[in-house]
């Protein structure tokens, strides 16, 4: 029973982190963009959300929709900051981690001085209720989240397939040159990526303060948490982040019931590292080099 | 001058024909010369635009002698010179002088001299601030030479440095408190809780890409962070763990106390950037100079073993960066969880960023900058971390890498637009480049190139149907005098110009050859085209050097 | 008759090195023009700098009147996508393959135009007349294909939509003789419509007697237009 309880929760927590690993990793194949900054587009969906609830409406819907267009924002603000400059220059890869780290940094500092260092919360977007199912109490909140992440997953997969941005974004993972002599312009389809992956922050934002508060420096921990994912799973891959974030919500969920919480990032980090040094390109990472500039 | 339309009612009698002596045609319809002259005074005169070109001599030169040219001052018991200073002999007059080509450190040694008379002009109003400010500068400056050391020289991304420094501190000042060991004892400790902790995180390395790499040590910092703040014997309540053995005697006066912390904190950046220097530029640093990002395949290749040499320097560092860390909890009597957060990487990156990765002076300038923004000017509040994300953001984005980056930067970008101006106004072939005239030593060439272009560009106006046709009908033999110029500059031409013909048969067919002009190296025929007469070889001879002509 | 291309006083290179010199050229709709030359004597480049992809070029380019020709230094390819979208197909030298993609998605990002998206089905149909052994393999990645099957992909890419000129660099480039052969027979063979087709090719016999004009190129200069081009290489 109270394994059930304990892995209902790792699973919650891992569509979160889930959602901002896929990110990270779309981000990481398509534009060859390291961000790190995505615990800005974080905080930046959180304050936002935070914003709409005080002062326009607190309808769960409007709220999630508001959560999500500041994500989406913040990732645009993002890509015009760092990709649109810098995608040409040397060095790119690295000075474009560097700069997505500076913009984390300036990200929280003005979070402290415009919102000051007390957190916020957000109204409950799912209410209170409770299923039992087979024996297991679900609370309202873990449904909506499960169900919400995967939602915007199965929206996100969709999209990236079956569209014509989707086939644009994904030609340009595997051939940026090809991809201008095609006529798709890198810089429109960055700002796509950019926009979806923040939309995705910016969900992850919303559905995590139900359960945590809102403050300047709170985007760390998810950010930490959706890179190792993204890390274990392979940067690049979709299933791979799926799967990585499955079995790290597992390790979390039995170190949690076995050893205490305290020990969680340490296994967390041991698996992540076992798996690296398994298959240096995570669980299911590109096998060839795709992304080699 | 005659008109072009004139060209053709042109007739040219052969002087000799009245005598019955001519070897050539007797008459030719030709063209008229035109006065060379004309064209020499039209190419030689002045003509704007004029540009500046060659570069500025801006490095110091000094007089030298003959006598003193070997006469060189070394370090004591080696045979290394003071300075990288070369002799060279003046383009112009020829007379023997002496530049130094490495300045760098004649710099270095004022900036270490400045830094170490720097508390003596400290204003007395902020001598406190400014001292404990330095005694940071001086440590951090340290770390990130270290770091510099990990990211630049060894190519690894590793965002760990701080998390090596604060677990030695914390490891160290724990030992300190619990069995009471002595301070000079404390970095040895850590040395050695570096060396443990940089095999741990080395083998990763080796498997793993460059960002894989910094995405895993950006989580094992927060490993750390959370395994020390969260667990009980390492002060989980109190922010930190104090109470070590120090060098530095509490029964001293305050400012002595500052003092020797401030001289304590520049004696290590002195010895963490000896140790720079000594990896960086000796046989380490220049096996991994070899194997450049993205390249080391080929370095591989040719025998350099990049990932022994990454992996030794990894681990070196690792263990002055523990010294570093036990340093830290002897000078401070223990050390701040806030050594783990993001934030501190954050800082140090922005360091690294700001200066420029891969050089020690970019390590300690980018501190120095950090370190006064954050220590010095403490009224500013939180916008000073905001200046220091703007500082880092800026850095990256306009400078390849960061300050000490500008000057080569610049280079290649006013290199970049020289060679595009320069490229639209000259046209290939013929004269010289302004840029290379400047560089080419034996002025004649110049010379000669610039009259051959003229006359290449006047026989190119004689050529014409008429003296081809004229050549076509008599190769030998006397010819109108616009086709005896063109033949006579063909003679002149070097011998790798030239053509031949090779007769394949007693009686031909004849086939163009070309002289390779180089003793040794047989001719190659040109093309398949089978000439049966001589006459008729002469004359494809002649057509080819004609087109070489017009090509060129 | 209309100019689909008008090429002048473009030069173009990357850093100090000058590529191509003044050129001028232009070709009408419904032409099909072959330029030839040796290796590095700029053919590529001049391709390049149509499409903008060049380091640094200068001159005036008008495509069916606009201008997509620039004076810059720097970005190059930033503004290739917009040429493109105004009526460029490029089927580049090589194997500019995107290799995970099958063919029947290679083929649709050929399609980037909005009503060239919503008639891809039929766009699809017409290529795979053309290149009939690409029907069967439309669900294969394109980093399984042989070389000569690349080659049709990368050209039927460029014919989904509607180019008002097509640039195809060396289509028979590092293909067996007789592959080479066919992949340019299904070029010449495409309808062109009132737009226009220029072809670099190294081996003139592939294109002697075939197209409209051959256009020499020599050391980043166009030599003379001739309509059968035995002359122009008899040289070298």
């Amino acid at each position: 029973m109270d394994v059930f309880f304990v892995l209902t929760n790792a699973i919650t927590v891992a569509c979160i982190y889930g959602l901002i690993a896929i990110a990270v990793s779309i981000t990481w194949s398509s534009l060859g963009l390291i961000n790190l900054a995505y615990g800005f587009v974080f905080t930046f969906a959180g304050y936002g959300a935070w914003l709409f609830a005080e002062h326009i409406s607190e309808m769960p819907v409007l709220l999630a929709g508001a959560g999500i267009a500041m994500g989406a924002l913040a990732g645009i603000i993002v890509c015009l900051v760092v990709f649109i400059p810098l995608h040409d220059k040397p060095n790119f890869t690295t000075r474009g981690m560097i700069a997505t780290l500076a913009i984390s940094l300036i990200g929280s500092q003005s979070f402290l001085m415009f919102f000051g260092p007390r957190p916020k919360s957000l109204p409950d977007l799912f209410g209170f209720w409770t299923v039992d199912m087979f024996g297991v109490t679900l609370t309202s909140d873990k449904i909506g989240i499960v169900l919400c992440s995967t939602l915007m997953l199965f929206v996100v997969v969709r999209w990236m397939r079956g569209s014509r941005r989707g086939l644009e974004i994904r030609a340009m993972m595997m051939n940026p040159h090809a991809a201008s002599i095609v006529g798709i312009g890198v810089r429109s389809t960055g700002i796509y990526v950019m926009a979806v992956t923040g939309a995705m922050g910016g969900l992850a934002s919303v559905l995590l303060s139900q359960t945590y508060y809102i403050a300047p420096f709170n985007g760390l921990t998810p950010l930490i948490k959706g890179v190792s994912i993204a890390l274990c799973g392979g940067l690049g891959s979709v299933q791979g982040a799926v799967i990585a974030a499955i079995l790290l919500g597992l390790v979390e969920a039995l170190t949690n019931e076995f050893l205490g919480g305290q020990y969680v990032l340490m296994t967390q980090f041991l698996v992540i590292i076992a798996v690296l040094v398994v298959r240096p390109r995570g669980i299911s990472g590109l096998l060839d080099k795709a992304r080699e500039q | 001058m005659t008109e072009p339309t004139e060209k053709s009612g042109y007739t040219w009698i052969n002087p000799l024909a009245s005598w019955g002596t001519a070897t050539g045609n007797p008459a030719a319809p030709s063209v008229p010369v035109p006065d060379i002259r004309e064209d020499w005074d039209r190419v030689t005169g002045y003509k704007v635009p004029t540009y500046l070109v060659g570069r500025l001599k801006h490095y110091v030169i000094w007089s030298n002698h003959g006598d003193r040219l070997w006469n060189r001052t070394r370090w004591w018991p080696t045979r290394r010179n003071l300075l990288h200073v070369t002799g060279i002999y003046n383009r112009k007059t020829a007379i023997a002088e002496k530049k130094i080509l490495d300045r760098r450190p004649i710099y270095w040694l004022i900036c270490m001299v400045l830094l170490a008379l720097a508390p003596l002009v400290f204003p007395a109003s902020m001598q406190n601030t400014l001292l404990t400010a330095g005694t940071i500068f001086g440590i951090f400056a340290a770390i990130n030479v270290c770091w510099t050391l990990i990211i630049g020289t060894a190519s690894i991304f590793s965002l760990a440095s701080y998390a090596v420094v604060g677990t030695a501190a914390f490891l160290t000042s724990w030992l300190s408190i619990t069995y009471g060991v002595p301070w000079y004892v404390l970095p040895l400790i850590g040395s050695a809780i570096g060396l443990v902790f940089g095999l741990a995180i080395a083998l990763p390395a080796l498997r793993l890409d460059g960002f894989y790499y910094a995405l895993l040590t950006l989580g094992l910092n927060e490993l750390c962070r959370v395994f020390f703040t969260t667990s009980k014997e390492f002060g989980s309540a109190s922010g930190g763990l104090y109470g070590a053995d120090s060098f530095i005697r509490e029964s001293w006066d305050p400012m002595v106390q500052s003092y020797v912390g401030y001289y304590a904190a520049f004696a290590l950046l002195l010895g963490s950037l000896s140790l720079f220097r000594l990896i960086n530029g000796k046989r380490l640093g220049r096996v991994l100079r070899m194997a450049p990002e993205k390249r080391e395949a080929f370095a591989a290749a040719c025998g350099v073993d990049y990932k022994r040499a990454r992996i030794v320097i990894f681990i070196v560092t690792s263990v002055a960066l523990g010294f570093i860390g036990g340093f830290y909890a002897a000078q401070y009597r223990g050390v701040a969880f806030s050594i783990f957060s993001f934030d501190t990487v954050l800082l140090g990156l922005a360091m690294l960023a700001i200066g420029g990765i891969g050089k020690a002076e970019g390590a300690v300038l980018g501190t120095l900058v950090v370190v006064f923004l954050d220590k010095v000017l403490l009224e500013w509040g939180p916008i000073r971390h905001f200046l220091v994300g703007a500082l880092m953001l800026a850095a990256v984005l306009f400078l390849n890498n960061g300050y000490f980056g500008i000057k080569k930067q610049f280079n290649a970008w006013r290199d970049k637009k020289r060679g595009e101006w320069r490229s639209t106004r000259t046209e290939k072939g013929g004269e010289a480049l302004p840029e290379e005239a400047t560089e080419t030593n034996d002025k004649d060439q110049l010379y000669f190139r610039r009259f051959d272009k003229i006359q290449r560009d006047y026989l190119k106006k004689l050529i014409t149907p008429e003296i081809i046709e004229e050549h076509r009908r008599q190769p030998l033999g006397q010819h109108s005098e616009a086709l005896e110029r063109v033949l006579l500059y063909f003679r002149r031409a070097k011998l790798e110009d030239k053509y031949a013909l090779h007769r394949a048969g007693p009686h031909g067919p004849y086939k163009i050859i070309a002289f390779s002009g180089s003793r040794g190296v047989s001719p190659r025929i040109v093309d398949d085209r089978e000439f049966a007469t001589v006459d008729e070889g002469y004359h494809g001879v002649f057509m080819r050097r004609v087109h070489d002509l017009m090509e060129s | 008759m209309t100019e689909i291309l008008k090429v002048e006083g473009l030069s173009a290179g990357y850093g100090p090195l000058r590529v191509l010199h003044d050129l001028d050229l232009v070709i009408n709709a419904g032409e099909r023009v072959g330029i030839v030359g040796l290796n590095g004597h700029g053919k590529t480049t001049l391709f390049y700098a149509i499409a903008g992809l060049t380091g640094w070029q200068r001159g005036s380019i008008l495509l069916a009147g606009n201008q997509i020709g620039r004076t810059r230094s720097q970005g190059a390819g930033r503004y290739t996508h917009q040429i493109v979208r105004q009526g460029l197909a490029i089927m580049p030298q090589g194997d500019e393959i995107f290799n995970g993609l099958t063919v029947e998605e290679h083929l649709d990002s050929g399609a980037f135009t909005p009503e060239a998206w919503r008639t891809r089905k039929a766009r699809k149909e017409r290529v795979l007349d053309v290149f009939e052994p690409l029907r069967k393999l439309m669900k294969t990645p394109v980093g399984r294909l042989s070389g000569g099957e690349r080659r049709m992909v990368s050209i039927g890419r460029g014919l989904m939509t509607d180019a008002r000129l097509y640039l195809a660099d060396e289509p028979s480039l590092g293909l067996a003789p007789k592959i080479g052969r066919a992949v340019m027979e299904a070029l010449l063979k495409i309808d062109l419509q009132g737009s226009a087709m220029f072809i670099a090719e190294q081996n003139v016999a592939l294109l002697e007697g075939r197209v409209d004009r051959v256009i020499g190129m020599h050391a980043g200069k166009l030599k003379g237009e001739a309509s059968s081009a035995s002359r122009l290489i008899g040289g070298h």
